[in-house]
C-alpha cells in the first residue's frame, strides 16, 4: 500500500467509539487517544492519518477531496447534505429524529397551519413534505425543548435518544422521522484512486461490525 | 445609497497566472478537437427554461440560475452544453448530413448552496458526436477523452465506464415499482454498501438480487467485467464493455480504463455507455459524458449520439502552476521613435518589456524603481542605449 489515506472523525462521543471499532480492527490509535498539540494523527501501524472536526466539517473536508474518508452522524448528512459515497453504517451513535409534542396535545387533529422548532430545519422540511403538509419551520440553535414550553412552536423535531429529556419537559414523541447512527463516508474521486486501499479499511471495518452482530 | 462593489457568491475575479491556467487548458482541448474533425458551435447564454426541462436532464430546477426575459417567459443561464447543441443539431443543421462533429468551449451556469466554495460559472470544453451509434462512435468518443486528460498534461489520471443498460436490466429483472426503482438507484450511486443489501433483504433468492447487492462494489480494473459475469450472467451491457476494453487495449488505452457498473446517475438520460475522468488532486470527476440517443429526437431529428465535457478549471488545478512573466525593461522614448521603441517591446518575451508612459526620462526612471525594474532603455536623438536602475 503505498498512500496514505486521510480521514475526518467527528469529534465527541462518535470519536471514541470510532477509535475503539478501529482498533478492534487492528489498527493503533494511541496519537488519537493522545493528541497532545498536535492537529493530524498518523497511526503508526497503518497507512491513516486522522484529523478530528465538528460534524459538519467532516462532510465538508470529505466533498472537497481534502480528507478521503469520514465519520459522520446520519443526522449530520441528512440535515447538511452533499455528493459523497455513504458506505457504511458503523452501528454506534445511535438514536433517531422524532417528532415531539406537548403532552396531550393532538398534532394532527386540526387544519390550522403548525409550527415547528428545530436544529435541524432540512430534516423538518424534507419530513413533512413528504407528507404534503405546510408547516412553519423555526431554527432554533439551543435546547429546542423551550420553543414548546414558551409556545413558540406547536412540535419540535429533535434527536432522541432515551427520550428522558423529553419527558423531563412534559413532551412525547409522537412519531420516528429518521434513525440516526454513525456512518463511513468517501470522496467520490478517493474511492476511485485509491479503491484498494480504502476497500481495506472497509473490510476491516465490516470483519469488525460483522463480529459485534 | 449605498453601492455593492464585490462579486456575488459564486462568481469571482480572476487575475493573471489563473486566466493562463484556465486558457492554457481551454487551448490543449480544443486543438486536440479540431484536430479530430469536431467544429465550433457556441450557443447562447441564456436560454428558455423549457428547453432544459424538455431534455430530461439531471440538472434540477433549483440548479438553473433564472433570468428575467422581456418577452415576460421564463428564461435560465444555461446550465449545460449538450442540450442546447442537441437543439443546434436538430434545427439549424436539420439539413446537413450525419455524423456531425461539433465541440463547444463556453461556460455553464449552476445555482450552488452558499458557501461551499463552488463557483456559478463552470467553463467547459466538450465534444458531441451526432448521428453516429454503435461500437465505432464509442471508442472514438472513449479514446478522445482519454486524449483529451492527457493532453491537458494530467499526471495520474483514468476514464471509468459503466453501462447504463447494465442496472435497466438487473432492476426490470427484480420488477420494481418506479419509486422502488430509484431508491435502489440512488443507493448503487451513493455506494450506500449496507443500506443495499437491507434494502434487497426481502428479494432475497431472486436470481437479480446478488448482483444487484455487488453492484454499488463493482468498479475497479477489468477483472470487474467477469464479476458481473459471474453475479449476473451474461448480458448484453458487460459483453459490450468488454469488446470495448479490447479494442481500446489494442490501441493502447488499456492503461487508463477502468470500470463502474454502479455508475448509474441520470439513468433516464443515458442511454448507453456513461463514462467519467478522474485526475489525482481532483476531489471529483473531471470529465463526464456517455451515450444519450433520445436527446436530439426530443427536438424533432432522430439521432443518435454520445459526448463529454471536461471542467476546465478543476483540471487547470491540478496542473501545476504557472508563473507569470517578470518585467525586466521600461522602454523610454521620445517623440518620434514611437516605432523603435514598440519594436524592442515586441522584440522581448511576452510580458518582460513594456513601455513608459511618462514624458521625462526622469519620470521613467522614478516609474522603473517603483516597479523594481533594473533597465531602462531609451530612444530619442542619440539612438538607443540602456540605463540602469
Amino acid at each position: 500500500m503505498s498512500e496514505r489515506l486521510k480521514i475526518a472523525i467527528t469529534k465527541g462521543r462518535l470519536l471514541d467509539q470510532s477509535v475503539e471499532l478501529f482498533e478492534a480492527a487492528g489498527l493503533d490509535c494511541t496519537p488519537i487517544r493522545n493528541p497532545g498539540r498536535r492537529l493530524v494523527h498518523c497511526l503508526p501501524n497503518y497507512p491513516l492519518d486522522a484529523v478530528l472536526a465538528k460534524a459538519p466539517d467532516v462532510i465538508t473536508y470529505v466533498e472537497h477531496g481534502v480528507c478521503d474518508l469520514g465519520i459522520v452522524g446520519k443526522d449530520t448528512i441528512l440535515e447538511k447534505g452533499g455528493s459523497f459515497y455513504e458506505v457504511l453504517d458503523l452501528g454506534f451513535g445511535k438514536c433517531r429524529f422524532a417528532l415531539a409534542v406537548k403532552e396531550g396535545s393532538d398534532f394532527y387533529g386540526t387544519y390550522k397551519t403548525r409550527r415547528v422548532a428545530s436544529k435541524y430545519p432540512e430534516v423538518t422540511r424534507s419530513f413533512f413534505e413528504k407528507k404534503g403538509m405546510d408547516v412553519d419551520i423555526i431554527k432554533i440553535e439551543g435546547s429546542v425543548e423551550l420553543a414548546p414550553i414558551l409556545n413558540l412552536a406547536d412540535a419540535i423535531v429533535d434527536i432522541v435518544e432515551t427520550g428522558a429529556t423529553l419527558k423531563a419537559n412534559g413532551l412525547v414523541p409522537i412519531e420516528e422521522v429518521a434513525p440516526v447512527s454513525a456512518r463511513l463516508i468517501v470522496n467520490t474521486a478517493s474511492m476511485k484512486l485509491y479503491k484498494d486501499e480504502i476497500a481495506d479499511l472497509i473490510a476491516r471495518c465490516e470483519g469488525e461490525l460483522e463480529k459485534r452482530t | 445609497m449605498k453601492f455593492n462593489i464585490n462579486t456575488p457568491e459564486g462568481t469571482r475575479d480572476r487575475l493573471f497566472a489563473e486566466c493562463q491556467e484556465r486558457r492554457q487548458v481551454q487551448a490543449r482541448l480544443t486543438r486536440l478537437f479540431r484536430q479530430r474533425g469536431f467544429l465550433e458551435v457556441s450557443t447562447p447564454d441564456t436560454e428558455f427554461y423549457d428547453l432544459f426541462a424538455r431534455s430530461g436532464s439531471a440538472i434540477s430546477q433549483e440548479q438553473m440560475i433564472k433570468v428575467g426575459d422581456p418577452s415576460g417567459k421564463f428564461c435560465v443561464m444555461r446550465p449545460d452544453s449538450t442540450t442546447p447543441i442537441a437543439r443546434v443539431a436538430a434545427t439549424k443543421l436539420k439539413a446537413v448530413a450525419l455524423p456531425q462533429r461539433l465541440y463547444y468551449d463556453q461556460t455553464v451556469y449552476r445555482a450552488n448552496p452558499a458557501h461551499n466554495g463552488s463557483s456559478r460559472e463552470i467553463p467547459q470544453c466538450g465534444v458531441e458526436l451526432i448521428g453516429a451509434k454503435g461500437k465505432k462512435a464509442d471508442l472514438e468518443i472513449i479514446a478522445t477523452a482519454i486524449d483529451a486528460l492527457r493532453c491537458c498534461g494530467a499526471p495520474k489520471f483514468h476514464v471509468e465506464l459503466g453501462h447504463a443498460g447494465f442496472f435497466r436490466e438487473l432492476a426490470g429483472r427484480l420488477e420494481l415499482a418506479d419509486d422502488g426503482a430509484e431508491e435502489m438507484r440512488a443507493l448503487i450511486e451513493g455506494k450506500n454498501f449496507a443500506a443495499l443489501v437491507d434494502f434487497l433483504t426481502p428479494y432475497q433468492g431472486h436470481p437479480a438480487c446478488a448482483a444487484l447487492a455487488q453492484l454499488s462494489r463493482l468498479f475497479g480494473g477489468v477483472e470487474v467485467l467477469a464479476q458481473a459475469e459471474r453475479l449476473a450472467g451474461q448480458t448484453p451491457a458487460v459483453d459490450y464493455l468488454s469488446s470495448l476494453y479490447d479494442e481500446l487495449s489494442a490501441a493502447g488505452y488499456g492503461q487508463y480504463i477502468r470500470f463502474d457498473l454502479g455508475m448509474v446517475h441520470q439513468i433516464d438520460y443515458y442511454t448507453g455507455v456513461v463514462f467519467r475522468g478522474y485526475v489525482e488532486g481532483a476531489g471529483d470527476a473531471v470529465l463526464s459524458g456517455g451515450r444519450y440517443d433520445n436527446l436530439v429526437g426530443v427536438f424533432g431529428r432522430e439521432a443518435q449520439a454520445t459526448g463529454f465535457a471536461v471542467d476546465v478549471d478543476a483540471v487547470a488545478r491540478t496542473l501545476p502552476q504557472l508563473v507569470p512573466p517578470v518585467l525586466r525593461t521600461v522602454v523610454h522614448y521620445e517623440p518620434g521613435y514611437l516605432a523603435q521603441a514598440l519594436e524592442a517591446v515586441d522584440s522581448c518575451p511576452a510580458g518582460t518589456c513594456e513601455l513608459s508612459p511618462c514624458r521625462t526620462l526622469e519620470s521613467s526612471l522614478n516609474l522603473a524603481r517603483d516597479k523594481g525594474v533594473e533597465r531602462v532603455l531609451v530612444f530619442d536623438k542619440d539612438g538607443e542605449r540602456t540605463v540602469t536602475v
